[in-house]
């Protein structure tokens, strides 16, 4: 039986532990970027940008996911539906879309999709380069998630507001402070998805160069090159992005323009992967003397990969021999 | 696992790696893009353990998502969408991995979100504004 003089003390113990949870609540993560933003504002960032244009399909169900990446790529001309999607991101056992799947689902709709930086600025940066972002956000708490796709359209420094397309809302306006705090328990994921040629303009040089791997894997030839090019035009001193024009180029069969990609990297890179390659395609053009030169050059610099110089050299000698 | 299990994992492993390997290099001997990736990251050649495991790992995800309710055909384009990476990330976490589009809260905690969506910290509820 209880004791009435248990009853205050269990009360107030309920008291401060509801204080003190409170407290925990409020004190984990602090929105400071949106703080500092509008403290001072950063240089060549327009005071407000909304990209109006950009399509909004509702949803009030599980599909953000589908629809956020739709309304990402339809923004971008690569135009397609929630529905055609749902089967390519939708996790039915789960109730919502992986960010793994999301990324990829863009991809497969011909899209390279480049993680950005995990900082306001850098989606402001984006919407006012005309790039709308796909972000995660947990609108919920860390312990009771709601774990949610939209996109990021604008923004307002004067009114310190986001602007999103978001689940049902067409023109959500969502205070950074809170837009911040809902953002931070995502760990800040962020992706812009864009026609191949154009990346984001936040975007790092590996990620960049991660994303265009990503996207060379499942691609046309023709199309992985496009973007290639467009990652060289920004980092033209990336050997990873000289090489995937490189392969791009050799799968589409433009074999001479492989060959003077994979020689102007092996030259200036030094790249044992890159006389590999020119050394295969001098192959197949039947320049057998030029392609064992290269092979014998990338041998000397092979490091972990001579056990491939090994093999393409003895694959030229065996052609050589049955000339 | 036992002798027949053991032997079913052999033969459809070997069967992968079929399908995912060896059909991609179809011109043997250029080095990959994902191979200068990686030797460029790592100072290392990608080691066919770790094509094995990617493999596995592809192997695993498929075999979830059907679980988790994704039509099989549908599973099998989706697992081919993936990096090597990416497939042996999802192998993982899957079944842990924030999975966006649960719009809606337990209602066990519907007043303490209430309560964060009016200090602004979480945005639930469509028709809370943030006092700030």
């Amino acid at each position: 039986m209880r004791s009435t003089a248990d009853l205050p003390a269990r009360g107030r113990r309920w008291f401060s532990t509801a204080i003190a949870l409170l407290a925990a609540l409020l004190l984990s993560g602090c929105a400071t970027q949106s703080a500092r933003l509008q403290d001072a504002r950063p240089e060549g960032l327009p005071v407000r940008s909304e990209l109006v244009d950009t399509p909004f399909f509702p949803d009030d169900s599980h599909f953000c996911g589908p629809a956020a990446l739709a309304t990402s790529l339809s923004a971008v001309g690569l135009a397609t539906t929630p529905e055609a999607l749902i089967g390519q991101v939708f996790l039915p056992g789960r109730e919502g879309s992986l960010q793994v799947e999301m990324l990829a689902g863009a991809r497969r709709q011909g899209a390279v999709a480049t993680r950005i930086p995990g900082t306001l600025e850098a989606l402001m940066r984006e919407t006012a380069a005309g790039n709308p972002v796909v972000v995660l956000q947990n609108l919920g708490l860390s312990w009771a998630p709601s774990w949610h796709y939209a996109v990021v359209v604008g923004y307002d420094l004067d009114t310190g507001e986001m602007l999103l397309r978001s689940g049902p809302v067409k023109r959500e306006t969502i205070s950074l402070r809170t837009f911040e705090h809902t953002w931070n328990r995502s760990e800040r994921w962020a992706f812009v998805a864009l026609p191949p040629g154009r990346l984001p303009v936040t975007a790092s040089e590996s990620e960049a160069a991660r994303a265009l791997v990503q996207f060379e894997r499942n691609a046309p030839a023709a199309k992985a090159a496009e973007a290639y090019r467009g990652g060289l035009a920004r980092w033209p001193a990336n050997a990873v992005l000289a090489m995937g024009l490189g392969n791009s180029l050799h799968a589409s069969g433009d074999l001479a323009g492989a060959e003077a990609v994979f020689r102007h990297t092996a030259k200036t890179h030094g790249l044992a992967a890159a006389y590999n390659n020119q050394a295969l395609v001098l192959l197949e053009l039947g320049r057998h003397a030029e392609a064992r030169r290269a092979a014998e050059r990338g041998l000397k610099v092979a490091g972990p990969l001579r056990q491939t110089l090994l093999e393409t050299l003895g694959t030229i000698e065996k052609a050589a021999a049955t000339d | 696992m036992n002798r027949f299990q053991q032997f079913l994992a052999v033969i459809l492993s070997m069967s992968l790696i079929n399908a995912t390997i060896l059909v991609p290099v179809a011109h043997a001997g250029m080095v990959t893009t994902q191979e200068v990736a990686t030797v460029v990251a790592t100072g290392q050649a990608e080691s066919g353990q770790a094509r094995l495991a990617a493999a596995l790992a592809r192997d695993e995800v498929r075999t979830e998502m059907e679980r988790q309710g994704v039509d099989p055909a549908m599973a099998i384009e989706r697992i081919a969408a993936l990096t090597d990476e990416e497939a042996a990330r999802l192998a993982d976490q899957i079944d842990t991995a924030p999975a966006g589009g649960i719009i809606g809260a337990i209602l066990l905690v519907f007043f303490v979100l209430l309560l964060t969506d009016i200090l602004g910290l979480t945005k639930v509820f469509p028709f809370t504004r943030s006092v700030r």
